[in-house]
């Protein structure tokens, strides 16, 4: 039988993790069906576990000039209601979108955002929204904290950047410019409590009636997430007057490397990305209009 | 062996569990609490859905030791000095259940759904109990049955 602690303090936590190979706790929503799967129900999980849902240090959202952190311990269910209530931003709203397509309200109540990105499914429904918010990762060891790029923090499927002895302690969100709208779109096979077969996120800045910046990230279409830079290269400048979809080639998504599965061939997983995509654009483009009119 | 201490439907309980025991286990193995179901393994069913300080969680995704210090409230806990709590009524009055295994989740999620929003749409209804899966049903008497316990609740 392994080992089963369950810290207050970060400090003992970390210090804990430097000492053996533990599997952190969060909502447990990825790791018991995952474990208890395989011990068929009753026999819970018999890996050594390192419970972190007491570190109160892990809590909350605060704001400062640069952006926005949020916790690691933030729930689908807090960055829902902090999107709702106005302490998150509109550039927020894909995430929130996709919050609400996760696994029902008493998986969002549990589940983690964090624990999200370190599952590290091809198909988490996290982490375009927060690829296109150029979300950073915060990790503490004891030998330091380090932030990552989140794009440099999943590298594949359940594979991440993520030392053994490091706990993800914190998302950092960087503040965009002023008029920043984002969206989440999810092609399942049905809306929620599915495995996604293409999900699309899109954050749109624009000034003066013309896209300043746009970040837009695909997922299920490959081993990690991706962000289409020719594509946002593409649209620097485009005038936000309903022709936005116009601008998505089939090109800009060849970083693209969808799989054939169960859900979809690789064709349609293509295919769907690119409406997907047009679709998201042409979404973001209409909030503008109706913000200029 | 960890102590773990909650209230459990109002009651203060004090117990040694091997520290995975899950909360579902402890509701049911060691307090008796049988009226909370296990449908799965895969923590997709709802059967086991409890509230945890109010809100409603499926108690097979967490240890009895993540409840330490916290108010649970299982089916069994809903009904007052012998009177069923109006989602109970609701769903006997209008036959939201057939076999009956989902229904402690359902009726707990639904009790929550309307903690939050006391007027939902059938929309919202629906939506909200993505979480728990009924197999006989074919869920129209359940969206009815909180539909019209809804109404009870509000008047
Ligand atoms: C019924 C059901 C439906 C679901 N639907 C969806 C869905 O629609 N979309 C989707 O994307 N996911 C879905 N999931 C998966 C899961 O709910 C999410 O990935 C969730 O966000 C995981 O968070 P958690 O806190 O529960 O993680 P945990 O299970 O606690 O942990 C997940 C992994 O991350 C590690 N970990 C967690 N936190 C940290 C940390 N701070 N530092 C280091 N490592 C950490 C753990 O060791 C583990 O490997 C579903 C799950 C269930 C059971
Ligand atoms: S037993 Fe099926 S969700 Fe908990
Ligand atoms: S009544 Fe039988 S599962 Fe719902």
């Amino acid at each position: 039988m392994g080992v089963y602690l369950r810290p207050r303090a970060l400090d003992e936590a970390l210090e804990s993790l430097a000492g053996r190979a533990l599997t952190p706790l969060a909502g447990g929503t990825d790791v018991y069906p995952a474990h208890a799967h395989q011990a068929a129900w009753n026999g819970a999980p018999d890996i050594d576990i390192l419970d972190i849902s007491a570190l109160d240090e892990l809590r909350g959202i605060v704001e400062d000039e640069a952006g926005w952190r949020l916790g690691a311990l933030t729930t689908w269910s807090e960055a829902i209601e902090a999107v709702a209530s106005g302490r998150l931003p509109a550039c927020f709203e894909g995430l929130a979108r996709a919050a609400r397509t996760v696994g029902g309200v008493q998986i969002q109540n549990r589940g983690t955002l964090a624990g999200n990105l370190c599952n590290a499914s091809p198909a988490a429904d996290g982490v375009p929204p927060l690829l296109s918010l150029d979300a950073e990762v915060e990790l503490a060891s004891l030998a330091g904290r380090r932030r990552l790029p989140l794009a440099e923090f999943v590298l594949g499927n359940r594979q991440t950047a993520r030392r053994a002895d490091e706990l993800l302690v914190a998302l950092h969100v960087p503040r965009p410019q002023p008029w920043a709208h984002a969206t989440f779109l999810k092609l399942g096979a049905r809306r929620y409590l599915v495995i996604s077969i293409v999900m699309v996120a899109a954050v749109l800045e624009a000034a003066d009636g013309r896209v300043a910046r746009a970040r837009v990230a695909v997922g299920s279409c490959s081993a990690a997430a991706q962000r289409l830079a020719a594509l946002e290269a593409a649209l620097v400048g485009q005038p936000c007057d309903g022709s936005l979809a116009d601008a998505v080639e089939p090109a800009h998504l060849a970083v693209l490397s969808p799989i054939d599965d169960v859900r979809g061939s690789a064709g349609y997983r293509q295919e769907a990305a690119l409406t997907l995509v047009r679709r998201a654009l042409n979404e973001l483009d209409g909030h503008r209009r109706e913000a200029a009119a | 062996m960890l102590t773990v201490t909650m209230t459990v439907n109002g009651q203060k309980v004090a117990k040694d569990v091997d520290p995975r025991t899950l909360l579902v286990q402890f509701l049911r193995e060691q307090l008796n609490l049988t009226g909370t179901h296990v449908g799965c393994d895969t923590s997709q069913c709802g059967a086991c859905v409890v509230l945890v300080d109010g809100k409603s969680m499926k108690a097979c995704t967490m240890l009895a030791a993540q409840a330490d210090g916290c108010e649970v409230t299982t089916i069994e806990g809903l009904a007052k000095n012998g009177e069923l709590h109006p989602m109970q009524a609701a769903f006997k009055e209008h036959h939201g259940l057939q076999c009956g295994f989902c229904t402690p989740g359902m009726i707990i999620s639904a009790v929550d759904l309307l903690q939050q929003n006391p007027d939902p749409s059938e929309h919202e209804i629906r939506e909200w109990l993505e979480g728990n899966i009924c197999r006989c049903t074919g869920y129209h008497n359940i969206v009815k049955a909180i539909q019209h316990a809804a109404q009870d609740m509000r008047s």
